[in-house]
């Protein structure tokens, strides 16, 4: 069987999906740097940046080249090997996570029937990047940023994991896709709102943003696991921490807003034929969009936490809560059924 | 399963090209003058002391095996969630034990300030 | 499946769970301890009367979809198990108290390590049989490091540690091979097998080894004595009973049930491991001038004694097994608190020979019962050690085992020499200096006097037990 043969019609339109959204997710994240800093500008009655492009636009593009042509320092006695694989982890699995992710009705790259699983298995990857970055820059800082962000996460990844296994509850089903449809009425948000809490705060921490960027908190730490980062390398720390904005508010929109469907769409929505599909994609990027914003909007309102009020929150608040709301659910499914 | 899974490997692949293309453009249009004081690790400006891969604390640690303890429940959670309303009551109510057992034991570290961070309180609820 | 159906068969589990969960609970909100010992003791007491009552019941059949049996041997196991956690519990306190290590969570990892047994003497099945195993091991790896300012009990919890979770290694990778080979864990479905290949056979091979390490026979015994030394005395009375019944009761079941149809083949194999077991663990006995250390060999050697009735490989060998750990539980849980006792009675710390010098005339009851207990450990008659050692080699000469029976008998008349040492020195030595040790707790005395009896109860009359099987 040649090559050619196994490139059905079905296998195309999700090699171009995934194209599209690895694209998306790409731009998103420059565009989430530009949109970091012109809200953080606007919150704090600045300016922010205008001038490269019309209304500073092409700042992201600017920066990306700065950071290409600036040295890359590799410190000495430090792991060169894994101090250059550890800024990659993080874009790499970053990217990954589009594929399961629906953008429309039927605009999936796949639809895996353990996509939840998918996504929480590669989203965890991620603390791979930060840790071992730590630990090859042979410096201080970096080892215990790194050390403290595999802790947080580690931490926060457990509340998440609870919180989608109540969405697995409800939706009865570890398809992404059969997620998304179980709220073409009801969005999970209206019946779980503790568990869209929890998972919100969690997604904060994971992607460790304010107020959960001890990671690289700048008057204990200077820069965290990526002091000794520079360049590109560096960059690429950059690249995936908004990466990570999308994908969280990717994550939010999914499993508790619905993805893309308007909410109860079931009960009004007109038959729009085909036009349909690019509803379905404005609604998608809007919630997502919506939730990046609110990640930023939280960046420049809130404090940050100490660390042990983190940890207290992760264990002691989160964890036991994701738990209880799990137990709840699932017994008034099950006095329900 | 191809057609499932061939779409996600060319996807990684795509991933890990973009990351290697971006390491070596900056690789290859940077300059590169390096020097002693630029290659030592940062510290505030100071020659660094003492040892970088130090002894650090073991609150980490316990942190990382209260981890694989809850992360393991949580991905027994995952298949009972999916099919658990067609199931028996046995099924159901050993699962809520799970999970009882482990909240327990949960409450049992927090009580004990295993997780606390705060080193003042922490050896007091430990003794 | 119904779950609440066989979970009433399957109580002395539960119950022991739920107390243990209930004392991590008071060790987490720093409840009484004399609370907290209460609700340990009533549940270990209330285990053991369901227990009982299962056993006097006489029903029997498997649960949870086959992984555990109920009645027969399993119930005698659970019985056994659950006896000697209440003795434990009870002598427990004043001890721990004494030593300063009276925590909740040595009771609840007592239950725990209880419920581990239970599940681990009742398993029909390799999967459940080594979940028993591990929860029951991880809470003695504990317990044995209890007293973690000494560098004996650290050494004795590592090493318990290390070998154990080796052994484990070895039974688990058995379990896997003997999955292999038979496409079951379920001991119904290897006896049924029909095809023994090389697989077959390395599997039960190292399912034996693993046993073995458990049970400390030679040359697998390294572990016992450290770690029997170096942890509490009375866990150690506990790891010693209660922890060997279970994993004997498990090899019983395991032989018995999953590997009947190859007795020929492994008959020999545990012939020469008990042999050996039997003539090293007296003859290191023999030299040993530590008492606690003497007891750790002289269990090792018990379990030569206990893999004699094993190999004959038969009801009445089992069945002599059954009796011999439950002599075996009786007596040593008490020969081990009276040794606590000793130690801790004045501060003295005495654990040498020497230094029980004259102490037989101090408390004259604790004098009398300790002797009881050596007497029985020895194999004399009338007390229940005896009629153990007499059921065992009777099933072994049953099937032809002379040897067997021999070097049994013989080494038990070597092995009175160490035990009539430490009477000789409770009675016949007098002290460098006056001791005066004051009198015992009284619930303490007690239980130890109520042991005494019943090793002399079923000595004389072992036929109460032995009709219930």
């Amino acid at each position: 069987m040649g090559l050619l043969e196994l490139l059905t019609p079905a296998l195309l339109t999700s090699l171009a999906v995934i194209g599209g959204g690895a694209f998306f997710l790409l731009n998103s994240a420059a565009l989430a740097v530009y949109a970091e800093r012109r809200v953080a500008a606007f919150i704090q009655n600045r300016v922010g940046p205008n001038r490269v492009g019309p209304m500073g636009l092409l700042q992201p593009i600017a920066d990306v080249l700065k950071l290409i042509l600036k040295e890359d320092v590799v410190p000495a006695q430090g792991n060169k090997v894994v101090h250059a694989i550890a800024p990659m982890i993080p874009v790499i699995t970053a990217l990954m996570t589009v594929a399961v992710i629906p953008f429309g009705d039927g605009l999936v790259g796949a639809n895996l029937n353990v996509g939840v699983l998918y996504l929480l298995a590669i989203t965890s990857l991620g603390v791979y990047g930060v840790t071992l970055a730590g630990w090859a820059s042979n410096s201080k800082y970096a080892l215990l940023g790194g050390l403290r962000a595999a802790a947080q996460m580690l931490s926060y990844e457990l509340p998440m994991g609870m919180a989608v296994a109540s969405v697995v509850l409800l939706a009865g089903s570890l398809s992404v896709v059969e997620v998304v449809n179980a709220q073409r009425d009801l969005w999970f948000v209206f019946v779980n709102p503790i568990g869209f809490l929890i998972f919100f705060i969690a997604a904060l921490a994971e992607a460790n943003r304010t107020p959960f960027d001890l990671v690289e908190a700048e008057q204990e730490l200077v820069g965290g696991y990526h002091t000794e980062y520079s360049s590109m390398k560096f960059g690429m720390f950059f690249l995936a921490e908004y990466m990570h904005v999308t994908i969280g508010s990717m994550l939010i929109t999914t499993f508790f807003f619905g993805g893309y469907h308007l909410p109860f769409s079931s009960h009004w929505l007109p038959d729009i034929g085909n036009w349909k599909i690019l509803l379905d994609i404005t609604v998608f990027l809007g919630k997502t969009c919506f939730f990046a914003f609110s990640y930023i909007w939280i960046r420049w309102t809130i404090p940050r936490f100490k660390y042990d009020q983190l940890m207290r929150l992760g264990w002691s608040r989160l964890l036991p809560l994701s738990i209880v709301n799990f137990m709840v659910i699932a017994i008034v499914l099950w006095m329900m059924r | 399963m191809f057609e499932l899974y061939f779409p996600i490997a060319v996807l990684a692949v795509v991933a890990v090209v973009l990351a290697l293309v971006l390491m070596v453009l900056s690789g290859i249009l940077g300059p590169k003058r390096p020097d002693k004081v630029k290659l030592m690790p940062y510290e505030s400006g100071m020659d660094p002391y003492g040892q970088a891969r130090d002894r650090y604390s073991v609150s980490f640690y316990l942190v990382a095996v209260e981890f694989i303890v809850f992360d393991l429940e949580v991905v027994f959670l995952y298949p009972w969630a999916v099919r658990f309303l067609d199931l028996d009551a046995g099924a159901f109510w050993a699962m809520m034990v799970f999970i009882t057992v482990l909240l327990l034991g949960l409450v049992y570290t927090l009580k004990k300030g295993t997780l606390d961070w705060d080193s003042s309180t922490a050896a007091h609820n430990r003794a | 499946m119904d779950l609440l159906h066989d979970l009433s068969y399957f109580w002395p589990a539960a119950i022991t769970s739920i107390g243990g969960l209930a004392a991590m609970m008071a060790a987490a909100f720093k409840t009484d301890m004399r609370w907290v010992n209460a609700v340990a003791v009533f549940t270990a007491l209330s285990a053991t009367v369901v227990a009982a009552s299962d056993l006097v019941a006489g029903h029997s059949g498997l649960l949870f979809s086959g992984m555990v049996a109920h009645g027969g041997t399993a119930a005698f196991g659970t019985f056994v198990v659950s006896l000697g956690t209440l003795f434990t519990l009870v002598l427990s306190r004043s001890y721990l108290e004494k030593i300063g290590h009276h925590y909740a969570e040595v009771y609840a990892l007592i239950l725990f390590a209880t419920t581990g047994m239970i599940v681990l003497a009742s398993a029909t099945d390799l999967v459940a049989l080594f979940v028993g195993l591990e929860t029951m091991s991880v809470c003695l790896y504990v317990l044995a490091g209890l007293v973690r300012e000494r560098k004996t009990g650290i050494e004795a919890a590592l090493k318990y540690f290390l070998l154990g979770a080796f052994s484990t290694g070895f039974l688990l990778y058995g379990i896997a091979l003997l999955y292999g080979a038979t496409m079951s864990t379920s001991l119904d479905v290897i006896a049924a097998t029909t095809d023994k290949g090389g697989l077959y056979w390395a599997g039960v091979g190292l399912l034996l080894v693993g046993f073995l390490f458990k049970v400390s026979a030679v040359p697998f015994h390294m572990w016992t004595p450290d770690v029997y030394q170096g942890a509490p005395t009375t866990i150690t009375g506990y790891m010693a009973t209660a922890a060997k019944t279970s994993a004997f009761v498990a090899f019983i079941l395991v032989l018995g049930r999953g590997l009947q149809g190859s007795v020929e083949q492994w008959a020999p194999v545990l012939e020469i491991v008990a042999l050996l077991t039997m003539i090293v663990g007296n003859l290191i006995a023999l030299v040993q001038h530590d008492v606690k250390r003497m007891l750790a060999y002289s269990s090792i050697a018990h379990a030569g004694y206990a893999l004699v009735g094993l190999t004959a490989g038969t009801l009445s060998g089992y069945d002599g097994v059954l009796f011999y750990l439950f002599a075996y539980t009786l007596m040593n849980i008490g020969a081990f608190a009276v040794l606590a006792y000793y130690e801790t009675a004045d501060g003295q710390e005495r654990s040498t020979l020497e230094q029980f010098a004259g102490l037989g005339w101090q408390q004259p009851a604790l004098g009398v019962a300790l002797s009881i207990f050596l007497f029985s450990l020895a194999g004399m008659p009338p007390f229940a050690g005896f009629a153990g050692k007499y059921q065992v080699f009777a099933a072994a000469i049953e099937q032809g085992y002379i040897t067997l029976a021999l070097v049994g008998v013989l080494t038990s008349a070597a092995a009175a020499f160490y035990y009539i040492r430490v009477m000789v020195y409770l009675y016949f030595k007098s002290p460098e200096q006056p001791v005066s040790l004051p009198a015992v707790d009284r619930l303490y005395g007690w239980t130890i006097l109520l042991l005494a009896g019943l090793t002399i109860l079923f000595g004389v009359m072992p036929s109460l037990i032995v009709n219930l099987f």
